[in-house]
């Protein structure tokens, strides 16, 4: 009897709780309203200028009706791919473009798990980072560009020499369309608030160090972070290769240490936030920043966008991040500033593509001069930078006002995250899987490398 | 002398009752403390739905419901993701899973139980193996397979995966055997046919199997994520665990949000669970999982 | 027709019985012989009619069985079976999914004792196993006895036990990595503030060495619920009598559990170590979700085999060698299972 009566009661609980999900599920769509609109008009403004691009369209414009099968990721929350889409099929009115979202997180295995095999129809395919490029070229499921690119006569010095580091053999699989560099944000506020100046274009380590200290509060309840480290192992190792003399395929890591040493030593005086608890609760680098206690955050140039357009929408509270700015990334004592690095996102074409030619049309378009415009008005940084891309990035509504954070965006070497190697997606994860045990304090820095350069060298080796 | 006797006689009476007494408040106690630690989780989530960022860890003052309970956290849940469609799929993958599972389990069981054919011994072994064998050995290679049909990011191939367990039918099997076979004797006798007998005596016999199966077909089912994220790739396919996954990855320090779509990911299985609980003792015992 | 068939036989089953007859009484050895092959020819006969008739009725019993059987055991070959025969081959080839398959012999297993990486997950794996299984089986056992004594809400217990079994993994491993976070967790709060533990030696619970151990206790909260009903349905099945006679005896409470409910829950206790172990060499989502990160990458300390499996299958694309690793996770769920059966044969005996 009571054990009916206790079920009855529970039922009865979790029913009303499932009404009000029904009931604030009826609610939903009013709420959805107004931020589906934000995307979609920032969509329209590049395309009501696609006229002027039209007469770049291709012979085969008055041909056939062509659909091509593209594949992206995080279609909702990343304005470009509508905007591309746009002004490409406006330029090409007999190509359709099918864009299917495969969602960020895996990205790169669900693109190769979607390549291999012979289900998939995509004709072309975004390229997120180098390990799953390596990958999808290993299996022979992406088409080489060489041939494509001569007969279009492609220029590829326009990309500044990273279309090099992603070269197999001889032969390139992708075309560059984006691409990011690191830069240092940080929150004028709360320099304000400590007296301390700014930080600068050209900082040393040390002195950036100096200055997270000099900014930071340790005083309990009211932290505030000198910086901010996201768990990646790109926040911390890739300090160690903007001096130009080491890559992450060395298969010897002993020049991480240095930074290693810097970032453990701030975590123990709570200059920046614990790595552990950031790994507990996987904190977005966007949360750290947004939330008004992180003086400084290194982060890719794609979070300029994401932060505008998240301010305007009042996503993030602009009383606690608003007033931003963005420097260069610190250097090495003796090297010039402005070294960062760089991430770039490409297309490719499919090998099993039966509209190769059209595919590539497209690819060569957004990798393009009309590509690259599209991406520079959305706030994104196309692989074909040059000053104009740049001023249009720095005078776009919300972007800092100050002469530094428009001086930042000028770039003087770029060193991928991850250059191409054949090994390279298991390399990646062996210093992945180093850099998690020596930021969680499971083995110090010293036995940490030595690990890395073991198991590389085993990579490498075999 | 008798009522010296008589006096040790009520002392040790009272000393037995006293430690029952310990006994019981004792048993109270501990299980008390074991109900607390399973159900302060629950207790906070709930509590952590309705607060936001900044109160959820706040410990000095904690309190459960705070002053001013943020109940929008189960509006905006619905809008910051496709919830709903999240909670459709994996609605539509559960029930038709099970269904599936249910129907061909207790067909195969019957067949198994009741009835004798040939190679019936081999074909029961078939399915005893591969009961031991954690689905985690194969799932690559199952995984290329349903690829190669054409299944990959499909919820057929979802229900393809589940809706066919060596477990259903040892389970179904188990509690058939323990029904006489006298019953299916005297149908027959009267003339009716297989299909009858299961349809018309079996089943309306198996309802605390049935209901065991349900359980555990719905919960794995609702709560599977390896096999989804295997999968499932399009975001419009993804199931509620999938989701609320991906929410996590990308509103990290949203904890009120992420509570509010725990509750809600929750609600569907506790419901099942309590209305087919009454059986679940009762089928676990009749199909004589404890081995 | 049934019935003449049948007829038939019995003519010719009295044939046979009068040849027989026969045989036995003639003294000459060929007329003897000839006796015996008509006999022969006779009993052949009976035999092909009755057979024939048996062969019919046994088909046609055989398809509707078979009929029953079809709808599920055509989707477990094809979904289940047929896999696992492609997954023992795999594990002898290279192959990375689209190119050509080519046969690796053994080098896919000799690759095992030199990758760090392997070693790790497997050590974490066997390590969780043996934390797991054991500390679960025991609460849930405990659970069990308390939970079949006659007490007050009973019922409203066994419900809240249960509770975390059919929870969402995302759900409440979203929860304990809330109330277990390192620094702001209530847990290390009310170490810090009632147990005076330093702030900075408050443990971390999802790295290093503590991880394997939040795991485990994850684990046992998780699945005790279910063990114990299993528990409960074998306390169930012993018989009152037992105890009463233990009374009698003046066996107290240990006493009457190590001698009666002990012994008595024999079968079920081998039930739950078998069911337990193989569930726990499969642990995977539980890592990756309380250990995990924000990334879902898991570190030398938290790594898993399946994770391992996972990891080689869909990021490197190496498939042989990931059905090696499976492979060495079938081995070891099928030794423990071996042993377990062994172990209660020999009971029984």
């Amino acid at each position: 009897m009571k054990k009916k009566i206790v079920s009855v009661i529970l039922t009865a609980a979790m029913l009303a709780t499932v009404l009000a999900g029904c009931g604030s599920n009826e609610a939903a769509p009013a709420a959805d309203a107004p931020a589906a609109e934000a995307p979609a008009t920032e969509a329209e403004t590049p395309a009501a200028e696609a006229p002027a691009a039209e007469e770049a369209a291709p012979e085969e414009a008055s041909g056939e009706a062509i659909t091509l099968k593209w594949a992206i990721w995080d279609k909702d929350i990343t304005p470009y791919w509508q905007a591309i889409k746009d002004n490409y099929e406006a330029a090409n009115p007999n190509v359709t473009i099918e864009m299917t979202d495969l969602g960020s997180t895996d990205y790169m295995t669900v693109l190769a798990t979607e390549l291999s095999g012979s289900g998939s129809d995509f004709d072309v395919v975004t390229i997120k980072d180098v390990p799953g490029y390596a990958t999808l070229v290993s299996k022979n499921t992406l088409e080489p560009l060489d041939s494509y690119i001569s007969e279009a006569g492609i220029d590829l010095a326009q990309y500044g020499g990273v279309d090099k580091q992603v070269t197999v053999n001889g032969s390139l699989y992708e075309l560059p369309f984006r691409n990011d560099f690191w830069v240092v944000f940080y929150n004028k506020d709360i320099f304000d608030a400590a007296g301390v100046d700014y930080p600068t274009n050209d900082m040393t380590f040390d002195e950036y160090d100096e200055l997270a200290r000099k900014v930071a509060d340790p005083t309990f309840g009211a932290q505030v972070y000198g910086t901010h480290y996201h768990t990646w192992r790109s926040a911390v190792q890739l300090f160690g290769v903007l001096d130009g003399q080491h890559s992450i395929l060395d298969g010897n890591y002993d020049f991480f240490k240095p930074y290693y040493e810097m970032v453990l030593k701030e975590e123990d005086d709570s200059i920046c936030r614990n790595y552990a608890d950031l790994s507990a609760e996987g904190l977005h680098y966007s949360a750290a920043f947004s939330g008004g206690d992180v003086a400084m955050l290194n982060m890719g140039s794609w979070y300029i966008s994401t932060l505008i357009a998240s301010l305007e929408s009042g996503e993030y509270d602009s009383s606690l991040c608003g007033n931003w700015g963005l420097v260069k990334y610190p250097h090495a004592e003796g090297v010039e500033p402005g070294s960062t690095l760089g991430t770039i996102t490409g297309l490719a074409v499919t090998s099993v593509s039966d509209q190769k030619d059209a595919a590539f049309d497209f690819v060569e378009w957004v990798s393009g001069a009309e590509g690259a415009k599209v991406m520079a008005e959305t706030g994104n940084f196309p692989a074909l930078m040059n000053d104009e891309v740049a001023g249009i990035i720095s005078s776009l509504d919300g972007f800092p006002t100050d002469e530094a954070s428009k001086e930042a965006l000028s770039v003087s070497n770029l060193y991928l995250e991850v250059p191409y190697a054949e090994k390279v997606s298991e390399v990646n994860d062996v210093l992945d899987t180093y850099h998690k045990s020596i930021m969680n304090r499971e083995v110090s820095i010293d036995d940490g490398i030595a690990s890395m350069n073991e198991e590389v060298g085993k990579i490498l080796g075999n | 002398m008798s009522s010296v006797n008589g006096n040790t006689e009520t002392t040790k009476y009272r000393s037995k009752r006293k430690n029952q007494i310990i006994g019981k408040v004792l048993i109270y106690v501990i299980l008390l403390f074991i109900t607390a630690c399973m159900i302060v989780p629950f207790l906070w989530m709930l509590s952590a739905s309705i607060k936001s960022n900044r109160e959820v860890f706040l410990m000095d003052p904690f309190v459960w419901i705070p002053d001013q309970p943020k109940w929008d956290n189960y509006i905006k849940i619905w809008t910051k993701i496709p919830l709903l469609k999240f909670v459709q799929n994996t609605v539509f993958l559960t029930i038709v899973v099970t269904i599936l599972q249910l129907l061909t389990s207790s067909f195969a069981a019957y067949s198994f139980a009741k009835l004798e054919f040939k190679h019936k011994n081999t074909l029961f072994l078939a399915y005893i193996a591969t009961i031991a064998m954690p689905w985690q050995v194969y799932m690559v290679p199952q995984f290329i397979m349903m690829r190669g049909m054409g299944l990959n990011d499909k919820l057929l191939a979802m229900i393809c995966l589940q809706a066919f367990s060596a477990f259903g039918v040892f389970l179904m099997k188990q509690f058939y055997e323990g029904i006489p076979n006298d019953l299916c004797e005297a149908a027959r006798i009267d003339g009716m046919s297989e299909y009858k007998i299961y349809a018309k005596i079996m089943l309306p016999l198996s309802k605390p199997a049935l209901s065991t199966l349900t359980i555990f077909t719905f919960v794995n089912t609702w709560n599977d994520y390896l096999g989804p994220l295997i999968y499932l790739k399009t975001e419009t396919k993804k199931t509620i665990q999938l989701g609320l996954k991906m929410f996590i990855g990308q509103y990290s320090a949203e904890y009120g949000l992420i509570m509010a779509g725990s509750v809600v990911s929750l609600i569907p299985v506790i419901i099942v669970f309590l209305c087919l609980q009454k059986y679940f003792v009762e089928g676990v015992a009749s199909t004589g999982l404890k081995g | 027709m049934d019935e003449n068939r049948m007829a038939k036989v019995e003519r010719l089953k009295l044939e046979s019985a009068e040849l027989m007859r026969q045989i036995r009484a003639e003294d000459d050895i060929q007329k003897k012989q000839k006796l015996i092959a008509k006999r022969d020819s006779v009993q052949r006969k009976v035999t092909a009619i009755s057979n024939n008739r048996r062969i019919s009725r046994e088909t046609k019993r055989d398809i509707v069985a078979y009929s029953f059987i079809a709808p599920n055991f055509i989707g477990f070959a094809v979904f289940t079976l047929i896999p696992i025969v492609f997954a023992f081959l795999l594990a002898f080839m290279d192959w990375d999914g689209s190119n050509a398959v080519t046969f690796a012999g053994l080098s896919n297993f000799k690759r095992l004792p030199g990758d760090t990486f392997f070693k790790a997950a497997l050590k974490n794996t066997i390590l969780y196993v043996l934390g797991t299984v054991p500390l679960t089986m025991i609460a849930s056992l405990a659970l069990a006895i308390v939970l079949n004594q006659k007490i007050r809400a009973r019922g409203f217990f066994r419900t809240v036990a249960f509770f975390p079994y059919v929870a969402s993994l995302v759900a409440i491993t979203a929860v304990w990595s809330m109330i277990f976070h390192p620094s702001k967790g209530p847990v290390n709060y009310i170490l810090l503030t009632v147990f005076g533990v330093p702030q900075n030696q408050l443990p971390k619970w999802f790295s290093g060495s503590l991880v394997l151990v939040t795991l485990i206790l994850f684990s046992v909260w998780k699945y005790m619920g279910y063990y114990m009903v299993i528990y409960l349905v074998g306390l169930q099945g012993i018989s009152g009598e037992l105890y009463e006679a233990g009374s009698l005896d003046g066996a107290n409470t240990w006493q009457k559990f190590c001698y009666i409910t002990w012994p008595q829950l024999r079968s079920t206790t081998f039930f739950v170590v078998v069911m337990l172990t193989i569930n726990c060499f499969k642990v995977y989502d539980i890592a990756v979700m309380l250990a995990g990160g924000g990334d879902g990458k898991l570190s030398t300390s938290a790594t898993v085999l399946v994770y391992y499996i996972y990891q080689n299958a869909f990021n490197y694309w190496d498939l042989g060698y990931s059905s090696a690793i499976a492979m060495v996770l079938f081995v070891m769920v099928l030794i423990v299972t071996l042993i377990q059966f062994r172990y209660e044969k020999k009971l029984e005996a």
